[in-house]
């Protein structure tokens, strides 16, 4: 039982289900994230990752179960509305606004997104610091059109963090990434938690989710199969089966 | 009364549903609104006016020409138009096919001139008579024929080959692409299709209805409604969304004082638009 | 920057004096462009900026046509104070079909628009005792001598417009042009973002209806009489549609620019082909669609000249299957 209590919870989700006809993409998903916690996802392909953070953040709606947000209940509630509470969220897609501008796309985040910013200049004089962050200030004014895939990752971290988020749902931001774009990105997601945030992140990069995550849930064909710290995860049977079948996960269990 | 506008609806509910597929084929494979559709149907209307008056041959026997007469040009216009605006904007895509729309109704214009035209067959006279109500030779012809029409496309998108190329592309437009389906042919081939159907309507309509070249624009009107009640993605919906329209039409002008009747179809339209978006049967468009 | 500035401060000046040097044809044919470029301007705010393709935008157009024509007509109203009274009755409208036909997209929403207008076209027809009906309804005209008369438009279109571009400019630079832009370029990930969608769309709607019908206001009073086929006419909103396409959706002297054009062409070159009119309509909408798709505006960042088309037309590629 989810104990509404315990105040270092920041995000629980009970029995979160999402179901397109008679298919099952989510299935009774309890979860609970701490706050300040980086928190990872796996699972293989299809195992609903993408679906569960989509109703975290209002773009799906749950067709049952529950999820709250610093004890507030944010099931079904609109986009718009959890992104002023302070929940940002990175797209698998990435889906810049086109005919805009890299910075114009980037201050949308700042001027919409929890702080509500009113002035233009002092949206954009604000993402110019984001962009910064992510080596991305020599483009600013780059219609995001031109942009190559590694600059339209960064441009979809940077929108996220733009909304000055205390929480940051990151759909695999690190996917296709070079080695030196992955260890930008990952040292920015420690240095972001180390700034307070609580980060939920998708990743097929398993060397990487595995080292910065301070604890892991998989997914698998939309049930929860497994939550525990990342060194307990890799020692899990039903997730080695998952992955890679039941006569490996017997084979190395047995050995272990 | 009653009874006779249930007949009439039904009658000719079937050509709504004919005018109706073929408009919905291009929407939920492509994605447009072909504001051309309405002039399709009356290059079907006038090709088959002009084939009676002038060489005598009847609006049911010059179908197959007027069938194969539209499938190029729709064709023709998809390959070499069409396609090069295709995936733009709604904007871009809706004012494109206006523009098609009031060139072709101006060369409608010029060739057949502005009078309304229509033709009495010799046999319209002749009826049959079923339980009180009366159901006209001419009427019931239309209606089988309409049917078959529907039947047939109905075979032709689950049986044939491009039928199914056709599907796959709308369903999946990058999948179809990657096992080897030539999305531009397939798409001219739709817009051939489509026309072709508007053509028939055409000639289905030009023995009951008077033309002339300016009714494009509410027969597409009617189109819209009728897809929208049957949804995108089945021919048997739209069937039944023509009959609909066409029983509330007939219907209605029993009901309803005839100043308002106009007024019926879009209120219709709105009502289901807010409330009824998937339609009677159908599915929602694939991407809106 | 500067010689822009200049170019735009000489044509102002050249535009104030036009009506005391032209003759009443050339001022009458001016006041009509005016017309039109507000016209598609207060369109540019919904479609251009936004994307919601507003095929019904007319019926603003004849719904303040006809606030001012029964208040003058059977209320002995002023001409100011039923102007301002078509405006409120424009925003009353927006905010009733903004409720209604917003929440539908794209196509939908397009012909959703083009119903509700049909609707109340029917509506006006039919309230024969207020509105005349299908008789139509005069107007009490202006009093003075015709240059007086003439003039008089002029310069109430050239302030309508004049203000509505000003408005326009600020919105391209404003949060709320941000809002409206995101809203047409991704209107999932804008709610993602933190914009509340439902709120902005209607305020676009709403400031697109309210110009639509002070527009319409004026005129009825200009022309004296309306009835509802002219007034709620659909060639308005096409005509709107073909003159954003030419100069640009979203940019800000686009719709004044694509007035100037289409009207020009149509006055001075086609009046003479009556019969050729539509074709030739429809062959520049085919053309200007595959060659300009983003309008003369867009050839601003191109470059003008040759050059610059074909790099449109390069650009149009990516409309292209």
């Amino acid at each position: 039982m989810i104990s509404n209590k315990d105040n270092n919870i920041i995000l629980y989700g009970k029995k979160v289900t999402k179901t397109f006809g008679a298919l099952r993409a989510v299935w009774n998903v309890d979860f609970k994230v701490k706050k300040n916690e980086i928190f990872g996802i796996i699972g293989p392909n299809g195992a609903g990752k993408t679906t569960l953070l989509s109703m975290i953040n209002g773009t799906l709606h749950v067709t049952s179960g529950e999820i709250y947000y610093k004890d507030r209940n944010i099931t079904n509630m609109q986009t718009h509305k959890i992104a002023e509470l302070g929940i940002s969220r990175t797209f698998q897609v990435v889906k810049p606004f086109p005919g805009m501008t890299l910075l114009e796309n980037v201050s949308i985040g700042a001027l919409f997104g929890k702080d509500k910013i009113t002035n233009v200049r002092e949206a954009q004089d604000k993402t110019r610091h984001i962009l910064s962050r992510l080596n991305l200030i020599k483009k600013e004014n780059v219609p995001v059109e031109n942009l190559n895939v590694s600059e339209r990752k960064r441009l979809e971290l940077a929108r996220a963090l733009a909304m000055d988020p205390e929480m940051m749902l990151l759909d695999e931001v690190m996917a296709g990434s070079s080695t030196s774009d992955l260890e930008m990105i990952m040292g920015l997601i420690e240095e972001l938690n180390n700034e307070g945030k609580t980060i939920l992140l998708i990743e097929h990069v398993m060397k990487a989710i595995m080292s910065i995550s301070h604890r892991i849930m998989v997914l698998h064909h939309g049930e929860k199969i497994a939550e525990d710290k990342p060194e307990n995860i890799s020692k899990n049977e039903k997730v080695i089966s998952a992955y890679l079948g039941s006569r490996y996960a017997k084979m190395s269990w047995g050995n272990a | 009364m009653l009874l006779q506008a249930i007949v009439n609806g039904i009658l000719f509910g079937a050509v709504y549903g004919t005018i109706g597929i073929g408009f919905s084929l291009v929407w939920g494979v492509m994605n447009i609104i072909n504001l051309a559709h309405g002039s399709f149907i009356m290059i079907g209307a006038y090709l088959s006016y002009t084939f009676y008056i002038s060489y005598g041959i009847d609006p049911f026997l010059s179908i197959p020409i007027v069938m194969f007469i539209l499938f190029i040009i729709g064709y023709s216009i998809q390959r070499f138009l069409l396609n090069l605006v295709v995936r733009g904007s709604i904007f871009i895509t809706l004012t494109f096919t206006f523009g098609l729309q009031i060139l072709i109704a101006n060369v409608c214009l010029l060739l057949w001139k502005a009078d309304f035209r229509s033709i009495n067959l010799p046999y319209s006279s002749v009826s049959l008579s079923l339980g009180g109500a009366v159901i006209p030779l001419v009427r019931f012809g239309i209606f089988i024929v309409a049917v078959i029409l529907t039947l047939l496309f109905y075979v032709f998108m689950k049986r044939t080959k491009v039928g199914l190329a056709i599907s796959a592309t709308a369903q999946n437009y990058e999948g179809a692409k990657v096992v080897g389906v030539n999305v531009r042919n397939i798409y001219s081939i739709t817009m051939g299709v489509s026309a072709a159907l508007a053509g028939v309507s055409g000639a289905l309509i030009i023995p009951i209805m008077s033309i002339n070249p300016f009714i494009g624009g509410s027969l597409v009107g009617k189109a819209f409604v009728i897809s929208v009640l049957g949804g995108l993605a089945s021919t048997f919906g739209a069937l039944a969304g023509g009959l609909v329209l066409a029983l509330v039409e007939t219907i209605g002008t029993i009901i309803i004082p005839s100043s308002f009747q106009n007024l019926l179809g879009f209120v219709v339209l709105v009502l289901v638009l807010v409330f009824m978006p998937q339609g009677l049967l159908g599915k929602r468009t694939y991407n809106e | 920057m500067n010689r822009k500035l200049i170019t735009l401060i000489i044509l102002l000046a050249l535009f104030i004096i036009f009506p005391f040097i032209l003759t009443g044809f050339w001022v009458r044919f001016i006041t009509n462009i005016f017309l039109f470029a507000i016209l598609a301007s207060a369109l540019n705010i919904i479609s251009g900026f936004t994307g919601y393709a507003a095929f019904g935008n007319m019926v603003f157009f004849g719904v303040g046509a006809y606030t001012v024509a029964v208040l003058m007509n059977k209320l002995s109203f002023s001409f100011l104070s039923s102007f301002i009274f078509a405006g409120l009755i424009s925003i009353l409208l927006a905010l009733l079909l903004g409720i209604l036909l917003l929440r539908l997209k794209g196509h939908y929403f397009a012909l959703g628009t083009l119903g509700a207008a049909e609707a109340i076209k029917y509506i006006i027809d039919n309230l024969t005792d207020l509105t005349g009906g299908g008789q139509g309804i005069t107007i009490p005209s202006l009093h003075g001598s015709p240059v007086f008369i003439n003039s008089f438009f002029y310069f109430f279109m050239f302030i309508l417009l004049i203000i509505i571009v000003l408005f326009t400019w600020w919105l391209s630079r404003s949060r709320l042009g941000y809002a409206l832009k995101a809203i047409r370029a991704n209107e999932e990930a804008a709610g993602v973002m933190g914009i509340n969608t439902t709120v902005y769309k209607i305020i676009a709607w709403t400031l697109s209806g309210l110009f639509t019908g002070l527009t319409g206001a004026v005129y009825a009073y200009w022309f004296s009489y309306i009835d509802p086929p002219t007034v709620f006419d659909v060639m308005w909103v096409v005509r709107m549609f073909v003159i954003i396409l030419l100069g640009g959706a979203g940019t800000v002297l686009g719709p004044v620019i694509g007035a100037f054009i289409l009207e020009s062409l149509s006055e001075l070159v086609w009046s003479k082909f009556l019969n050729l009119h539509l074709g030739i309509l429809g062959t520049l909408i085919i053309i200007t669609v595959l060659i300009i798709p983003n309008g003369i505006m867009s050839l601003t960042n191109t470059g003008k000249g040759l050059k610059g088309v074909l790099e449109s037309i390069k650009k149009s590629r990516d409309n292209a299957l």
